[in-house]
């Protein structure tokens, strides 16, 4: 028994403290996070722009059919753009999305951690974008209806009306979203990058023990996850709290 | 706005479905005069409920004309916002919006739209609760309202846009019956005040006791009109016939 204490110790010495290698894990957990960051923050801004054309085009498409004007086909175009995007973004593997990104659309660039952010900003706005139109169409119509037979007009139906609603109803899910993207983005390695996944990776590589560096990996995450689980689970109650 | 030419004009109304296969309105003709309270009556798909939307748009119809005021709103420069708000709506889900209270679902439109200060406003809110009996509601959620205290909020939250014209979209049916009585009478109240109103309902008791006039629709198609004494005393229409002898 004691022995084995010992070989864990000195495994432990082996992988995270000498050569301060545990600073790889450092490191690596700090680009995870950025990148998961500024993805978040991109994907948000996409998945908004997007539900916005898409909700509006489905809201209006009746009454702008009335009469097709200008605005009408532009915003039929643009339905058909975020429509492609969705279909082509949500139906290949991010890993793949990452790659053609990196060695294809920014072959001249050389910055992959910048690379990265895009790459995985773009994926989550397909996802958050469906998120809040699906959560825009699960308000009952009659709110909509409602709003417009008192002189609002789409606009402000849906800013006074529709929006409040549909937050309270989807901000959990777009965390769950956000934790989702926090694990996803173990695949930046296949582009060079040293995130989390890649130090511990790299670790065993230098060591040849693969114990202790991938389980610490595993446990960073894990711990991240349960934290943001918790955090959600708070959120949801006070919501919840505040609904009448 | 001369007195003698109807509010409401309403020329071949069509409303199809499926490039014409399903013909919800089959050519409508319709008019209201101001302080007219029309109720319209008929069995269920028979387009009355698709009529009434179509007065403020609600429903976009595949042709004929809709001139309120001496406007064609169905024409493409109309902004059909301003219209509606002269055009309030009264839903059989009342459709209260369950994030405010029942003040600022009431204060909303006036304040965004009219522009009008929020204390004026709200002062005039609590007096219409008053004339409601919801003094002691304002500041409660929709969600803790009986069905009947919610269509009555609904009626004022339309009130304070003082409105030329209300349409009710069968506003008892989705009521408990012991509610039914409460909403009506506000709508009675309304009614002889001079509000114009168009009313899509089951209540014939109501149709006869408040309408000046009844039209009873059927297959998208008015088949027959008249004083609620001539529809309900005297009806000519076998359809009309057979209909209130089912509901009656």
């Amino acid at each position: 028994m004691a022995t084995y204490f010992a070989e864990l110790k000195n495994d432990f010495i082996l992988n995270f403290i000498d050569e301060g290698r545990w600073r790889w894990l450092w490191e690596g957990l700090g680009n995870t996070l950025i990148i998961t960051f500024v993805a978040l923050l991109m994907g948000l801004a996409i998945g908004i722009v997007i539900a916005a054309v898409r909700s509006t085009f489905d809201k209006n498409r009746e009454s702008m059919e009335m009469h097709k004007g200008f605005g009408y086909y532009v915003l039929k175009l643009s339905n058909a753009i975020c429509h492609l995007y969705l279909t082509v973004i949500r139906g290949t593997p991010v890993v793949v999305q990452l790659l053609i990104m990196y060695f294809i659309v920014f072959a001249t660039s050389r910055d992959s951690l910048m690379v990265a952010m895009i790459a995985f900003g773009i994926n989550s706005g397909a996802y958050v974008a469906e998120i809040l139109r699906g959560g825009i169409m699960s308000i009952d119509n009659g709110q909509f209806e409602a709003g417009r037979s008192l002189g609002f007009n789409y606009i402000q139906t849906m800013i006074y009306i529709i929006i409040p609603q549909v937050f309270k109803n989807v901000l959990p899910v777009l965390c769950n979203e956000f934790i989702v993207l926090l694990k996803e983005t173990s695949v930046a390695g296949y582009v060079g990058i040293v995130d989390l996944t890649k130090a511990g990776d790299l670790i065993r590589g230098r060591t040849f023990s693969a114990f202790m560096p991938l389980i610490a990996v595993a446990l960073i995450y894990l711990i991240m996850v349960v934290i943001l689980t918790a955090l959600v689970g708070v959120l949801e109650r006070r919501l919840r709290k505040n609904e009448r | 706005m001369n007195g003698n030419t109807p509010y409401i004009v309403v020329n071949d109304l069509q409303k199809h479905y499926k490039g014409g296969a399903i013909r919800a309105l089959d050519g409508i003709d319709f008019s209201i005069n101001r302080g007219e309270v029309v109720v319209i009556i008929g069995p269920s798909g028979s387009g009355k409920s698709t009529f009434l939307r179509s007065l403020n748009l609600l429903e976009i119809p595949t042709h004929g004309d809709i001139i309120v005021n001496g406007t064609n709103i169905i024409e493409k420069n109309v902004n059909i916002d301003e219209h509606r708000q002269k055009m309030c709506m009264v839903f059989q889900h009342f459709n209260l919006f369950p994030h405010m209270t029942v003040l600022k679902n009431m204060t909303l439109a006036p304040v965004k739209l009219l522009k009008k200060p929020q204390a004026e406003v709200e002062t005039k809110a609590l007096n219409l609760l008053k004339r409601v009996g919801l003094s002691d509601r304002a500041y409660a959620y929709p969600d803790q309202l009986s069905g009947g205290q919610k269509q009555r909020v609904a009626i004022v939250r339309a009130l304070m846009m003082e409105p030329d014209v209300m349409l009710f979209d069968e506003p008892t049916s989705a009521l408990d019956p012991e509610m039914v009585g409460e909403v009506l009478e506000v709508m009675k109240e309304l009614a002889s005040d001079g509000m114009t109103m168009v009313v899509v309902t089951h209540e014939m008791g109501f149709a006869r006791e408040v309408g000046s006039r009844v039209i009873f629709m059927d297959d998208g198609r008015i088949l027959e009109q008249g004083s609620p004494a001539d529809i309900f005393g005297n009806p000519q229409n076998p359809r009309l016939k057979d209909f209130l002898s089912k509901v009656l």
